[in-house]
């Protein structure tokens, strides 16, 4: 293939998906930018990021780019859609809200939920403290009192006298 | 449980149980004990595992997903479940991965208010209150256990006299158990 993706990324305005790439038969380096239409903040990031990377006219250009990383653009620009700062925007694209939290695992057979737990090994490994870390404490204990207080959570309410 | 064992941890799968077995020696009060843990999977399909699970079991630590509302909407039907076959054990709930979310620590939760059951906010990522949780654990296991021996002391002994009065036999030799199985609900849900 004589295009090697570089680096890919989004513009918000109009939004775009941004692709730096290489061309090998004349020997440089380009700018591709493919404007996404049609995309709302209610838009299905997933097919959107399939129809792109399928699209007749971009297709060859994005050979070497994931269709997870098409995906977890689209959801930086539907999030800057539904008036999100750029910073949240990246967080929630980093926890890759994917995972619906309303979905029951372990109604899943091994092969879904060994995907979602993939996805949630991501924050898991980044949050992680390892044993050779040089500030790793063995009992880290910290106490979050429930006796004060507290603000109810927000999952008791509708069924509060369920248990 | 592998965060609480760090490197001592040779895991024993019993994959036609669904169950992962760790063994660990902890002293309480000055005395060695054997712990065994029980890490149960939580995946449907492994349904008619779950009395294996609780049989002989002298303490149960039930966790959720701060993250994911259903693991913490399903712990009353393991709570049922626990008690048709553990009516008395200690049993411990743990808000797991606060690490993503720090303000579920400011939030009261009814499911372990109402049952008066201890409740322990942990992230399994960065350890906090990972041992104090299982050591605390432990320690309800064993005096679980001491109390529950004491009373099957007091039975054999009024059986014995009992049976000293009608006929003159041997008492029955009780069988003892090895170790401490702590139960492991798991956080799916
Ligand atoms: N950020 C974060 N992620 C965690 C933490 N604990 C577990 N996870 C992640 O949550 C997912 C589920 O964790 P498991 O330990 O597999 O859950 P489980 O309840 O044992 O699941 P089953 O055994 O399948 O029933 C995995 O992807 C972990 O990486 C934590 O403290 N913090
Ligand atoms: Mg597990």
């Amino acid at each position: 293939m004589s295009y090697v993706a570089q680096k890919c990324g989004v513009q918000l305005q109009p939004p775009s998906i941004v692709l730096i790439y290489e061309d090998r038969s004349k020997n440089n380096v380009r700018k591709r930018i493919m404007p996404i239409r049609n995309f709302s903040k209610f838009s299905d990031c997933s097919r959107a990021a399939e129809q792109l990377k399928n699209n007749p006219r971009h297709k060859t250009y994005l050979e070497g780019v994931s269709l997870e990383q098409l995906k977890r653009l689209h959801h930086l620009l539907r999030c800057h859609l539904q008036g999100q700062t750029l910073s949240q925007s990246l967080k929630q694209v980093e926890q890759k809200e994917i995972i619906d939290p309303e979905e029951d695992l372990n109604k899943l057979n091994d092969e879904e939920l060994g995907q979602r737990k993939r996805i949630m090994d991501e924050l898991f490994e980044k949050n992680r403290k390892r044993k050779d870390d040089p500030d790793f404490i063995y009992n880290v204990e910290v106490e979050f009192p429930q006796d004060k207080e507290l603000e109810a959570c927000e999952w008791d309410t509708e069924t509060d006298d369920e248990f | 449980m592998e965060r609480f064992l760090v490197d001592g941890f040779k895991p024993q799968q019993l994959s036609t149980f669904a169950l992962t077995l760790y063994k660990y020696t902890a002293t309480v009060d000055g005395k060695t004990i054997l712990v065994d843990f029980w890490d149960t999977a939580g995946q449907e399909r492994f349904q008619s595992m779950h009395a294996s699970y609780y049989h002989k079991a002298h303490a149960c630590i039930m966790v959720f997903d701060v993250q994911r509302k259903v693991t913490y909407k399903n712990l009353s039907n393991w709570y049922k479940e626990l008690r048709e076959f553990r009516p008395q054990i200690p049993c411990i709930v743990v808000a797991n991965k606060i690490d993503a979310d720090v303000k579920a620590t400011q939030k009261s939760f009814n499911f372990p208010r109402k049952l008066n059951l201890p409740l322990y906010f942990v992230s399994a990522a960065d350890g906090t209150n990972v041992v104090k949780l299982f050591s605390d654990a432990i320690k309800l296991a064993v005096a679980y256990k001491r109390n529950s021996e004491d009373f099957m002391d007091e039975v054999l002994k009024e059986l014995e006299n009992f049976e000293l009065e009608t006929k003159e036999e041997d008492s029955p030799a009780e069988e003892t158990s090895q170790g401490e199985p702590v139960c492991l609900s798991p956080g799916n849900g």
